[in-house]
């Protein structure tokens, strides 16, 4: 049997057993409800979910925004410069040990407990993995490439644009994936702490009055949310990077997915 | 010394191709001393002729080499391309080739020996035929549409000498070009060159450290020594062409080899 339809069967499987082992009453409903039992309590609320969906995506797209854009031009600029590299990196790094959720009652002590704090929060928790893997990509560029490029006449700028660029291109991509992932992550960890509206902010209600299915809706709400993501970076990976196989920046990119680089939290 | 009559006013054709290097020197400055990678080196290499270069690792040829590409300045002395300095990289006088790793892996093949002129914004008709040419002579065509990592190691040094000469410079130069490459494979490449060397009639330098290649390939071979880096040889070697791969056994071809090893072990 191939390795993908190996991969359909124990997806099937778990969802079945889901279905199965609430019902016939080995897990309690309270722990675990059926599948059934959540799709159907995210129906009956089908209207206050989308509106939690609809302010966690409003968070989630401008975190990612600043993340993303800040976290490429601050990592360009301290990749392809020695001294910001020296200044910042040893900070940077050492900050990326820190459980940054810490700082989330700060935030909402300076912005409320609205949208603002969120985005504020959510977008430092994936600006730095960001910035981390741009530097990274910038900084393994097979030196000999700009070499080349210099030898048939390239400026500054055309060996920015037609060689450092696109050679950075996968671990800035790779980058964005933990980026944008962990984006996903501080914002409805920072909904989930204090605030008044967005998933996490139903998921926590509802767990408070012990209201299992709903809980889960909103977990699954979370899990859609990821898995779309992690489609569209694929998306853009698959356009952007069909030459990767065998450089030096995928195999950079290769360590950052692997788990070298993964987040506090 | 030279006809004058047919002489353009910026490119005497006569001198194009002409490569003369005097009293040079290159000191790398570290914090703790300076050190002298060459030593007043002085050559003179005649339009059309297949030089090599060889020395001990750290002989300062790859340095020589990149300041014939104006890729790095001499600290003293003076390089001449075709009778005029390199102050900075000039395609049109000069083509480099470098090891397998330079061509750019997101770049079909054809896209990559296109680079440099795309870099000066020659259209892209003329750009595609000239690069169209220049697959072609060196035995690629029909492969332009691939990607580096789908061409072997030695069809990579070949899009990277159809890009060294898509300019058509008269000079090329070659820093270890084939060093990659594997035994056969590097054969066959030597045998390749010499026979886009004799079609197009560039003045070649070529940097190795296989003295068998050297010898192979040359018309002179330039022997350097290490730290300070030196001349401290320079052969002619007369074997006729084509070059074949019986004369690799032969008398005369053993002792030239001889002659560099002689000198290279006493350096090193």
């Amino acid at each position: 049997m191939s390795a993908k339809k190996l991969r359909y069967l124990i997806v099937i499987g778990l969802i079945a057993l889901w279905e199965l082992l609430p019902r016939t009453g080995l897990i309690p409903e309270l722990f675990l409800p059926s599948l059934s039992a959540t799709l159907m309590a995210g129906w009956t609320e089908a209207a206050e979910y989308g509106h939690a969906l609809a302010v966690t995506l409003y968070e989630v797209v401008f975190s990612m925004a600043f993340a993303c854009g800040g976290g490429i031009l601050l990592g360009a600029i301290v990749g392809s410069l020695p001294r910001p590299r020296i200044l910042i990196m040893p900070m940077v790094s050492s900050l990326y040990a820190v459980p940054l959720v810490i700082l989330y009652p700060v935030f909402t002590v300076w912005l409320g407990i609205g949208s603002e704090s969120k985005i504020a929060f959510a977008s430092i928790y994936g600006f730095l993995p960001t910035m981390l893997a741009t530097a990274a990509g910038i900084q393994t560029i097979d030196p000999q490439l700009l070499l080349a490029a210099r030898s048939m006449g390239a400026t500054l700028s055309q060996r920015l644009v037609r060689v450092i660029i696109p050679a950075a291109i996968p671990t800035v991509l790779s980058g964005l994936r933990v980026g944008g992932a962990l984006v996903i992550v501080g914002v409805v960890v920072s909904e989930m702490l204090i605030s008044s509206a967005g998933i996490g902010y139903l998921i926590s209600r509802y767990r408070t009055i012990l209201d299992s299915p709903h809980v889960f809706a909103g977990v699954l709400l979370v899990l859609f949310l990821a898995i779309a993501f992690n489609a569209a970076i694929r998306w853009i990976e698959r356009k952007a990077a069909i030459w990767q196989t065998g450089t030096r920046a995928a195999q950079a990119n290769d360590e950052i997915t692997s788990g070298a680089m993964q987040p506090a939290t | 010394m030279q006809p004058l009559a047919n002489v353009t006013p910026l490119k005497p054709p006569a001198r194009a191709g002409a490569i003369e290097v005097k009293n040079v020197g290159q000191v790398f400055r570290t914090k703790s001393q300076d050190v002298v990678a060459l030593d007043d080196v002085s050559l003179e290499i005649k339009p059309g002729r297949f030089v090599v270069l060889v020395g001990p690792s750290g002989c300062g040829k790859s340095t020589l080499l990149m300041m014939m590409a104006g890729l790095r300045q001499q600290t003293s002395g003076t390089i001449t391309i075709s009778g005029a300095p390199i102050p900075q990289p000039d395609p049109d006088r000069v083509g480099v080739v470098f090891q397998e790793a330079s061509l750019f892996p997101w770049l079909t093949a054809e896209d990559n020996v296109e680079f440099p002129l795309a870099l000066r914004g020659v259209p892209k008709a003329e750009r595609r035929a000239k690069a169209q040419d220049a697959l072609k002579l060196v035995g690629l065509e029909g492969f332009g549409k691939r990607h580096p990592h789908e061409l072997s190691g030695g069809m990579k040094q070949r899009v990277s000498i159809a890009r060294g000469l898509v300019q058509d410079p008269p000079v090329l130069l070659m820093d270890e070009p084939f060093a990659a490459l594997d035994e056969q494979t590097r054969m066959t490449m030597g045998d390749e060159l010499l026979r886009i060397w004799a079609a197009t009639g560039k003045t070649v330098v070529f940097v190795t450290h296989s003295l068998t290649e050297a010898v192979y390939l040359a018309d002179e071979v330039i022997v350097m020594s290490a730290r300070p880096g030196r001349i401290v040889d320079h052969l002619q070697v007369q074997l006729p062409r084509p070059r074949t791969y019986e004369m690799l056994s032969g008398d005369a071809f053993g002792a030239l080899r001889d002659r560099i090893w002689r000198h290279i072990r006493k350096s090193a």
